[in-house]
């Protein structure tokens, strides 16, 4: 069976990590280091990683903590005041939806020839007579114009004013 | 945007009057604790992505992620634990993103020659180990790093990369024998 670990890799672990190894450390663990594979690769990895990260933590030039601390306290600043109005930018648009859909309905309830159109629409379609339809179509079609633009004004306006709150 | 503000603008900003962003950590123990993980971080950060530049980046956006994680800890090892499982998150998704975007260089597969060093022994080791951490995947590289240069537990390593701590033996022994391997001191060496 192939083993993973030896009962000694910690003792060879401390001492390279301690800078114990090879000189001050027991020779007998000097001489089962030689035999083990495991406890070789320790030593091998361990001392070029360890004395590597002493390299390093030496030559390391990092920013300042002050920096870092008021740079984050800023990029977190903005992030709430981003978070903060997004939902007020979905409501914004709701609102000019709902405006919109309110003029809509008034418009639609005091137009009498929207409300003869639309007469004419429900009488064409309950009594399926074809003649019917299409004169409540033809009559739809001649103000299909305006209606056209109420659904734009209704759909596209919210879409847009989004939109370029949005990229804000 | 992060990088690009002085510290005169920053002073400034603060001078005019504006709220201290609520972190949970207080500025002063804030400080205490980079002083005591940064460099290390740093160096990290540096032997998993293989890009110096990089590291910059990851690590002030991990002590940013750091920061407004709002978290309480126990101790300075969970607190410290915790700041690396951040970094190697980050270090992980740099590694993606540089995939997805197909660069004829992928990260970690150029390892930069990091600390320049007069010594010309220092310099011949740091070629060495940079050409042999080249092989390894970045998941080896940070196993190998935490565990023989941070000098983690295998618990501690677990947490860090989301790993279970019982099977973290059978897997540092693997890389570190290919390690050893590509560094050259031993062909292929068996268990004892």
């Amino acid at each position: 069976m192939r083993h993973v670990e030896c009962r000694f890799e910690e003792d060879v672990l401390s001492a390279v990590v301690q800078s114990r190894w090879p000189e001050r450390v027991d020779p007998q663990l000097q001489a089962h280091v030689e035999g083990c594979g495991i406890c070789s690769d320790i030593v091998a990895v361990a001392g070029t990683l360890d004395a590597d990260h002493d390299e390093m933590l030496s030559a390391a030039v990092i920013p300042e903590a002050g920096r870092i601390w008021w740079q984050a306290q800023l990029r977190a600043r903005r992030e709430a005041a981003e978070a903060a109005s997004a939902p007020i930018t979905w409501a914004q648009v709701a609102a000019f939806a709902s405006a919109m859909g309110l003029i809509g309905a008034c418009f639609g309830a005091s137009s009498t020839w929207f409300q003869a159109a639309l007469g004419s629409i429900k009488s064409g379609v309950s009594k399926f007579e074809l003649a019917a339809f299409v004169s409540s179509v033809a009559a739809a079609v001649g103000h299909a114009a305006f209606a056209l633009g109420l659904v734009l004004i209704v759909l596209l306006v919210p879409t847009a004013l989004y939109i370029a709150l949005g990229r804000d | 945007m992060f990088r690009d503000a002085t510290y005169t603008d920053l002073t400034r900003t603060e001078a005019a009057g504006e709220e201290t962003a609520a972190f949970v950590m207080d500025e002063e123990t804030f400080r205490g604790f980079y002083e005591r993980t940064a460099r290390g971080l740093w160096a990290y950060l540096v032997r998993v992505t293989g890009d110096r530049a990089l590291a910059d980046d990851l690590l002030q956006e991990t002590f940013y992620r750091f920061l407004r994680a709002a978290a309480t800890y126990e101790s300075e090892s969970h607190r410290r634990n915790s700041l690396f499982r951040i970094a190697t998150n980050l270090a992980r998704d740099a590694r993606r993103r540089s995939l997805i975007r197909a660069g004829s260089i992928l990260m970690g597969e150029r390892i930069e020659n990091v600390p320049s060093s007069v010594d010309a022994a220092v310099s011949e080791r740091n070629a060495d180990l940079s050409r042999a951490l080249a092989n390894l995947k970045p998941r080896e590289r940070a196993m190998l790093w935490l565990a023989y240069a941070e000098g983690a537990s295998h618990e501690e390593i677990a947490g860090v990369m989301g790993l279970r701590a019982s099977s973290l033996r059978p897997m540092l022994f693997r890389i570190r024998k290919k390690m050893a391997a590509l560094l050259g001191r031993k062909p292929e060496g068996g268990a004892r």
